[in-house]
């Protein structure tokens, strides 16, 4: 049993919803998280947008501030079974990528055990 | 791969941040965590605070550069030079394959 961990855009999420449904995953679990990765984002464009000064003490503003700017993004969990990692990856790459930096990261971990709360069952039984 | 989950106070966060970045590691993720630890929480008076709000940092690294990584995370996350009950926790695991979404390659 794999879990798999994707970070994806955040307008992205009904299609990847939809196109998990179609390929027979329906069960998954996703957060909103604030990120960043290995390329500096410009926030140029942001700024003329903003009127900073208005600004000035508010969450929103430390979260702007220069060093540890970081860009909302949906946090997608979904734990299936060994054999069908590839179908998934591949579900979820086709439906998020639109070939610019920035549409995410897929990271696949080893889950231990499973159980399902209602009945108590285990491993591939409870998923 | 390792994935390392670190739990930390909230106006740490920024620091922490900073310093990673400075040491060559910037991709990261972060979300907002409520939780308590060994101590059941935060004791005022008669009443228990055991839903502590902490920022929970999410980052995959190289194996190799995971001792920088958690000695950063320590460094900066403690209040005092000797750490203080509440600083939080790191959890490192494993991680298997990880790709990414723009281009489609395997790998970091």
């Amino acid at each position: 049993m794999k879990e798999i961990i994707a970070i994806i855009r955040m307008n992205m999420i009904n299609k990847t919803k939809q196109a998990l449904l179609e390929n027979g995953f329906p069960a998954f679990h996703c957060r909103k998280v604030m990120g960043r990765g290995k390329r500096k984002v410009d926030f140029t464009l942001i700024e003329e947008i903003l009127n900073l000064e208005e600004l000035q003490g508010t969450k929103l503003e430390t979260e702007l501030a220069e060093y540890h700017r970081l860009l909302p993004k949906r946090l997608l969990s979904i734990v299936v079974q060994d054999q069908d990692v590839p179908k998934v990856v591949e579900t979820v790459i086709e439906a998020n990528r639109t070939g610019s930096p920035g549409d995410g990261k897929i990271f696949v971990l080893p889950v231990q055990e499973i159980y399902r709360v209602r009945t108590g069952e285990k491993n591939e039984s409870a998923l | 791969m390792l994935m390392i989950r670190a739990i930390i106070r909230p106006e740490k966060v920024n620091q922490v941040l900073s310093e990673l970045c400075d040491a060559g590691f910037p991709a990261v993720t972060k979300m907002d965590v409520v939780g308590r630890g060994k101590q059941r929480g935060v004791k005022v008076g008669d009443l228990y605070y055991d839903e502590i709000p902490k920022e929970m940092l999410m980052l995959v690294v190289r194996a190799e550069d995971k001792d920088d990584v958690l000695s950063i995370i320590m460094r900066n996350a403690r209040t005092t030079p000797k750490g203080a009950y509440g600083d939080g926790k790191i959890f490192v695991t494993q991680v298997e394959e990880a790709y990414t979404i723009s281009t489609g390659t395997k790998g970091l």
